[in-house]
């Protein structure tokens, strides 16, 4: 009976993920089809059709060069970095064993922004020398974000446990520190690099160019991948550290292998579109809410939901303000900050 | 053979564990004694392979405890800790099901429904674990970590128990400690730290006396249990009567006699 139980356990997890993925599809397309050109929806189909040789209807050269150079380049980063940011908050979540972690909040967006920052001004050979910038920046930003998972992490521990309220102030602590010394950074930038800069402190997809997606899809799904073959190790680790090397699970090696994986996720993704805060914090939980704890299901689907939230979100920034864009991270802040508020409240009332 | 040898274990020059040595066969109870203090949880992580003792070894069927990996250490042990916090909304049934993950079991759902009727947990298997209470925590923990060793193996297997019946009504420790005699036959050896002397001396084989991280005494029940040794480790004077319906050993612990607490009348 129970066999009977997992097996369809696992099915209605199967349906879950294909229900996120059906919705992530509708999403990608009218985030094609909608903006301040508007490419009507028959045509938007038509000109994807035409790409892979089946012609399905008529439509004008302008739209397709909108939609393929700057529309579908664009939805695309979104559903990367959206769907790394929620893979990594749930990774990073599950870690801490704290549901209040977010890329953001412990300081592994702005470690990666310090160090996109030093790269823009203090490498100006990078400018020259396209490839190495494609591929330095984000991976400067991974070294940054992984140096600030690793200072909080350790600041926030003690007696092999964490601590909520020290892992909130470790990563206040250190959010103050790296945005001091962007600050300092930048006080020796020239224009340009400044000028860069402002796209990070905001978040912008406008940047995204055909250019960055090679490195941005390899970057961002290889460790989002390995990520998901670590969510049984991560349901071991919601019981304690110490309960998981009971079980039999290699701590420290999973850990390391999530902190990696996380902050490489998160750096890419800061280095390619800005800090983009809440997204991993509010999509793990909307999953878990909805369907349980197990990281089987709460890992891909924060990766669907996040890249479900953020092109929602980038297709709200681009409509609502018709011709300029609102920054993104306006919009994601409007939603996540109520919900984060929602969240100590609960989080509270059920201490109680 | 579970094999401690002259363990030691130190913090800031002051010895918790003082060169123990200790033996747990596969198919007998060891209980684990001592008032607060005395080392027994320290000792106790030092055996699960938590804590790397300094000096001394710890040795599994023959196998130095810190050349097993994680992986490998679970096949031969499992261990219930004091306290165990789940911070997401798992259900009882995936708690169980963790227990098996270092382990390929041929018939997963089979050993889980085993475990979970062992423990009376089994109407509890789709609810939130942290929906329960205490002591239906601590049951489910323990079909947790039973689940891991259920399955027959041909080499001796152990349990590690940090005061399992910490929780539970007279009713529930009584049967903790039952599915711990059932595990015997499964060449299984347990060893329990317990408060409760009565359970101690009703269901263990062997009994481990711990003061002061030293071995004050250790041997069959019937060796240890004098009212002489027991009053020195618990600093408290305690009387053996005999149970008139059992006949077993009962162990009274009389109100201390000179208290330093003035009572009502003298003040």
């Amino acid at each position: 009976m129970i066999t009977a139980l997992s097996h369809t356990k696992i099915q209605s997890q199967n349906l879950t993920l294909l229900g996120f993925g059906f919705v992530l599809v509708l999403v990608l397309l009218a985030s094609l089809s909608l903006g301040a050109f508007s490419i009507p929806f028959p045509q938007t189909l038509a000109i994807l059709f035409d790409q892979i040789g089946i012609s399905t209807g008529t439509f004008e050269v302008q739209q397709a060069n909108v939609l393929l150079q700057i529309r579908v380049p664009r939805v695309l980063m979104a559903m990367l970095v959206g769907g790394g940011l929620g893979i990594a908050g749930a990774a990073l979540q599950g870690m801490f064993r704290n549901p209040l972690v977010e890329p953001g909040l412990i300081g592994v967006s702005s470690g990666a922004a310090l160090f996109a920052v030093i790269f823009m001004v203090l490498v100006p050979v990078a400018s020259s020398l396209s490839w190495i910038k494609s591929i330095g920046l984000p991976l400067f930003a991974f070294i940054g974000g992984l140096i600030n998972v690793l200072a909080v992490y350790k600041l926030s521990k003690s007696q092999g446990r964490t601590d909520a309220a020290t892992l909130i102030l470790a990563g206040v602590a250190i959010n103050a520190l790296a945005g001091a010394l962007i600050g300092l950074v930048l006080f020796f930038a020239d224009d340009s690099a400044l000028r860069s800069f402002t796209f990070w402190s905001l978040g912008d997809l406008g940047g995204a160019t055909w250019a960055k997606i090679p490195v941005t899809m390899i970057l961002i799904a290889v460790p989002s991948v390995l990520l998901l073959f670590n969510s049984r190790q991560l349901n071991a680790l919601a019981l304690g550290e110490q309960e998981a090397f009971h079980m039999g699970v290699n701590v420290q090696q999973v850990k390391l292998r999530l902190l990696i994986c996380s902050a490489l996720i998160v750096g890419v993704g800061v280095s390619m579109v800005g800090m983009i805060g809440f997204v991993g914090l509010v999509v793990p939980h909307l999953i878990r809410i909805l369907f349980g704890a197990d990281h089987r299901l709460v890992l891909p689907g924060s990766f669907l939901l996040g890249a479900i939230l953020l092109n929602f979100a980038d297709l709200i920034a681009r409509l609502i303000v018709i011709p300029a864009e609102m920054p993104i991270g306006v919009i994601t802040a409007l939603i996540g900050a109520p919900f984060f508020i929602w969240l100590i409240f609960n989080l509270n009332k059920s201490r109680n | 053979m579970l094999q401690a040898s002259q363990v030691h274990f130190c913090i800031r020059q002051r010895p918790i564990v003082d060169e123990v040595s200790l033996e747990l066969n596969p198919g007998e109870i060891l209980a684990v004694l001592g008032p607060n203090g005395a080392g027994k949880s320290t000792f106790f992580k030092i055996l699960s392979g938590e804590i790397k003792c300094k000096h001394g070894a710890v040795g599994y069927n023959g196998h130095d405890i810190h050349k097993l990996k994680a992986r490998d250490l679970a096949a031969v042990r499992a261990v219930m800790p004091q306290h165990t916090q789940v911070n997401f909304p798992f259900t009882v049934q995936e708690v169980v099901e963790l227990g098996l993950i270092s382990t390929k079991a041929k018939q997963p759902a089979k050993l889980i429904q085993e475990v979970l009727e062992a423990t009376n947990t089994s109407h509890l298997k789709d609810q939130v674990f942290n929906h329960l209470s205490g002591g239906e925590k601590q049951r489910v923990q323990l079909a947790r970590v039973l689940v891991q060793i259920w399955e027959t193996k041909p080499f001796p297997r152990y349990l590690l128990l940090d005061e399992p019946t910490s929780s539970l009504d007279i009713a529930q420790q009584h049967a903790v400690l039952k599915i711990l005699q059932t595990l015997k036959s499964r060449n299984i050896g347990i060893l329990v730290i317990l408060h409760e002397l009565n359970l101690a001396a009703q269901y263990a084989d062997k009994i481990a006396l711990l003061k002061n991280g030293m071995i004050a005494k250790s041997g069959t029940v019937e060796e240890v249990l004098e009212e002489e040794i027991l009053e020195y480790v618990f600093d408290h004077p305690i009387h053996l009567i005999q149970n008139p319906v059992t006949g077993g050993m009962l162990i009274s612990a009389a109100a201390q006699a000179h208290t330093s607490i003035p009572t009502f009348k003298q003040a």
